[in-house]
């Protein structure tokens, strides 16, 4: 039933090539966890208002909820899957759980995805810098002051 | 092997990191349907038309279900606890067809997408006769008539909670406060707060035959399961709910909402899976929230600052058919000594969908009031208020006439003050400054119950030399998958990584709520019971089994030592493993069951409670009302700690959630349509990276051997109790300007 509107698309995500067919008002964010159920990027407001969505679209940090699947056509996805596995953790990964950098876990995607972006933006060293860069992903469990720890771990492992 | 009071990390940690752990929302099925409701646009009123029919017709929907199509949803009888089958919102969806809130479900659109459900729910046109509704915030206080109940419809709980019904009295209050002459007289209000975890309500509910699956956002399985067996008209046996990860509660998921039931019912009406995610705005309407409060507090004092009364006199806003009670009183008896003591209760109808617990209810907003009370009486007596405090230590309960099991609260006011640097305080308001910026320093108590729920947990030592711990209790987030591997390792002598935890799961044994920072607490003697059960088991299969060296010894000459099984009389070191006994006797598993009832509602001989002290520093620049919380230090006697890494990011959390209850949340009410206007994370303002300090946490470690054998207290709550007084008193010392009403926002300052 409905199938006849549904279009088909074609994305890049975490370096392969997902072909689906999709409602074509379908966020990213729902083309993710409903179509190709990649469901550790997650939904936290459908706004753009907590960050929990964050992606890489092109590199670049993106908010998922807000940004339209068919637009996303020709652009390098990754999401949460694309950074590591439980058994092969990337740095930011492994950062968060050594600094436990969460509680319940929910926002932990987008706040890792988020962290890892910002290594690359022109942003300053304290963590001033960081809580700045990082307001835009609410963690209601607070733990605010761990994500800033594991984020500083990761930069001060690299340099 | 010790491993109680070790930071380890989080042994879900990696799935947690990588997108791998699921969450309700994350379960897809085939053949999965998407649900999304039709919700009330009025506050009061009563449908008149439902017009489903352009609806129906829109692509890839399946049904829009509504009272004249959907299986039948029932009342829950009336619950004796709250493990039995406990609910706030007690009236099923689409019961009837009065609108008593902004937001209540009226309809559900079913669809092949998301996309589409979302359409059709907006399609459906719905004519109401609409009535002006009551969503006042300011809430009658001292009015002694009793709640109303509805036209035709008496309350539910069908029992007087009018104001000025007593919580706890003793000696004369009134006529000690009348012959004082230090005394305050002040009224405290706290907003309406809703929990906002980032996580979404959520359903996906799977029938199967005449059985239903149900994932849900929930602290309580158990209870979860109950209430639905009840709502749905099923047998035990034929629902199960699953919780594996939980994107946090609060409090906002502890108990059903009827989103849940409505998923069931729907699953239940057209034979397939459905999937129900809230959107925010709903989570505000219909999923709870912590009531307005309003409180007057009185107190009296001698002059060497002894308390001679206290009457703290507060009411609660709760729905048109629930009676929610938030127990603004539940410190108060015991917090100080204090001869004459009056605390009285009441609630006030709202058309405003039904509150809940949301993380410290009842002590959260009354200790605002009280130990912001507390403060305006050390500035009238001219005393530092950790003194005011120390001068009102209790020795024993006085509320309950008994003792306390373990209090090291003066410990934690002078830890903290040390810590904090207390002693170079100016008590005069704006005198003391840090480049250009005013300080302002405050203080508060806190304090939290500390009991147990039952439980029951399965132990099993496995032939692979690992253990299986399993139990029908949850982890939202406060560390419980990692405090049970600990729990059980303790008493096994096995490393953590040796254990696997499962919890989540109704077909599990029955587990606690992640309630009343309760959970940690009631499955430890469980734990210890049924680890020792699976070693009495292991020492019988040994004695039974054939060919081993230990074979045909009698299990009492038989002992266990981290994981070894040797003769009593020998070292462990010329014994054998556990899992080698279990190979070789081609068993797979020793299991071992252990049960423990709670000690929550009955009778104790001794008083029950965490206890804190929180110190604060606020910076105030005048010039341009620029308020920031800029140093935080919190001591906390929380019993024994498990695992002081996760513990500490409680009460961290807990602060974060108190800088946002003190200076920016409030949900409001618009008085024509009732809904709450600010239902979105942009207009409802929480706490992010930018407006949280380092917050110094120490904990005094000291066991309360009352509570379990580890002497451990739930720390989930107590580090929001007490916060926003500390705050605001902070605020008061920097500015003069005294807020009695939450939250301290700017124009209150100016």
């Amino acid at each position: 039933v409905g199938s006849e509107i549904l279009v088909p698309l074609t994305l890049k995500i975490n370096g392969a090539l997902q072909r689906v067919r999709i409602d074509p008002r379908a966020s990213l964010l729902d083309t993710l966890r409903e179509t190709i159920h990649l469901t550790g990027t997650k939904k936290g407001c459908d706004h753009g208002q907590c960050g929990a969505c964050t992606v890489h679209i092109d590199g670049k940090r993106a908010l998922s909820c807000l940004s339209v699947a068919l637009s996303c056509q020709g652009s390098e996805i990754t999401t949460i899957e694309g950074l590591g596995t439980p058994d092969k953790m990337h740095p930011m990964q492994a950062a968060f759980v050594q600094c436990d950098g969460y509680q319940c876990g929910y926002c932990t995607s987008g706040q890792i995805m988020s962290a890892v972006a910002l290594m690359k933006e022109p942003i300053g060293t304290n963590d001033a810098d960081i809580k700045e860069a990082m307001s835009g992903n609410i963690c209601r469990c607070g733990a605010y002051a761990n994500i800033v720890d594991a984020i500083q771990q990761v930069r001060k492992g690299k340099s | 092997m010790k491993s109680v009071g070790n930071a380890i990390p989080r042994i879900d940690g990696p799935l947690k990191t990588t997108g791998t752990a699921d969450y309700t929302s994350d379960h897809n099925f085939p053949g999965m349907l998407y649900a999304f409701p039709v919700t009330s646009t009025i506050g009061k009123g009563r449908i008149e038309k439902l017009d489903t029919g352009s609806a129906e017709k829109m692509p890839g929907v399946h049904a829009i279900l509504h009272r004249g199509n959907i299986e039948k949803m029932y009342r829950v009888e009336p619950s004796a606890g709250f493990s039995e089958a406990y609910l706030d919102e007690r009236r099923p969806p689409f019961e009837d067809d009065i609108v008593r809130y902004h937001g209540q479900y009226i309809a559900l659109a079913v669809a092949s997408t998301l996309e589409q459900a979302q359409a059709a729910a907006r399609a459906v046109r719905v004519t109401y006769k609409t009535e002006k509704p009551d969503v006042n915030p300011d809430l009658e206080l001292g009015n002694t008539k009793p709640a109303p109940g509805e036209e035709g419809r008496p309350n539910v709980d069908q029992k007087n909670n009018g104001p000025g019904k007593v919580v706890s009295e003793r000696g004369d209050a009134q006529k000690a406060f009348d012959a004082a002459s230090v005394k305050i007289d002040h009224v405290y209000t706290t907003p309406p707060e809703t929990h906002s975890a980032i996580e979404l309500h959520a359903t996906v509910a799977v029938p199967d035959g005449d059985t239903l699956t149900i994932y849900e956002t929930s602290q309580g399985v158990v209870n979860h399961r109950n209430v639905m067996v009840q709502q749905l008209g099923m047998g035990q046996e034929q629902i199960r709910v699953i919780s594996k990860f939980l994107g946090s509660g609060f409090g906002g998921k502890l108990f059903p909402w009827p989103h849940s039931t409505l998923a069931g019912a729907a699953a239940r009406t057209l034979n397939r899976p459905i999937k129900l995610v809230l959107d925010r705005a709903t989570v505000f309407q219909a999923a709870g929230h912590r009531p307005a409060t309003k409180q007057r507090v009185r107190l009296s004092a001698a002059p060497d600052g002894r308390l001679t009364s206290t009457q703290q006199d507060y009411v609660n806003h709760t729905s048109i058919l629930d009676d929610y009670e938030e127990n603004c009183g539940e410190a108060t008896p015991y917090l100080y000594s204090c001869p004459n003591l009056k605390v009285t209760k009441g609630l006030v109808r709202r058309n405003i969908g039904t509150p809940t617990s949301m993380r410290g209810p009842g002590a959260v907003p009354g200790l605002f009031a009280t130990e912001t009370a507390m403060d305006e009486l050390a500035v009238l007596l001219k005393m530092d208020p950790v003194e005011l405090r120390l001068r009102n230590e209790p020795k024993m309960d006085e509320g309950l006439n008994i003792p306390f099991s373990s209090r090291h609260l003066p410990e934690c006011y002078r830890l903290g003050a040390e810590k904090f640097g207390w002693a170079k305080r100016n008590p005069v308001v704006g005198s003391m400054t840090r480049d250009g910026l005013t300080l302002g320093w405050g203080m508060a108590a806190c304090a939290w119950m500390a009991e147990r729920f039952d439980a029951e947990v399965i132990v099993d030592l496995r032939d692979d030399g690992t253990v299986r711990i399993a139990c029908g209790t949850q982890d939202i987030g406060t560390g419980t998958y990692t405090m049970l591997a600990q729990i059980a390792s303790e008493r096994l002598g096995l490393p953590v990584e040796k254990i696997e935890v499962v919890l989540g799961d109704t077909t599990l044994p029955p587990g606690p709520l992640n309630g009343g920072s309760m959970a940690t607490a009631s499955v430890i003697p469980a734990t210890f019971l049924a680890s020792d059960n699976a070693i009495k088991k292991l020492l019988s299969i040994v004695s039974a089994s054939k060919g081993l060296t230990l074979s045909g010894k009698k299990p009492e000459e038989l002992s266990y030592t981290d994981g070894v099984v040797h003769l009593k009389n020998q070292s462990p070191g010329s014994g054998m493993p556990f899992g080698k006994v279990l190979t070789a006797a081609r068993v797979r598993s020793a299991h071992g069951n252990g049960k423990s009832e709670g000690t929550l509602g009955k009778k104790a001989d001794v008083s029950r409670h965490a206890y804190g002290a929180h110190f604060v520093e606020v910076t105030w620049e005048a010039m341009t009302a620029r308020l920031r919380v800029n140093r935080v230090v919190t001591v906390i006697d929380g019993g024994k700690i498990i695992n002081p890494k996760t513990a500490r990011n409680q009460i961290e959390g807990a602060a974060v959630m108190g800088i946002g209850m003190g200076l920016f949340e409030e949900t409001v009410y618009d008085h024509r349509s009732a809904a709450p206007v600010n239902r979105n994370f942009a207009d409802y303002v929480m706490p992010t990276h930018a407006d949280v300090p380092r917050i110094d946490v120490h904990f005094l470690d000291y066991p309360d051997m009352a509570v379990n054998e580890i002497g451990a207290r739930g720390v989930g709550e107590i580090g929001l109790a007490g916060f926003a007084a500390a705050l605001s008193n902070a605020v008061y010392h920097a500015t003069g300007k005294r807020v009695r009403d939450l939250p301290i926002t700017i124009e209150k300052l100016l």
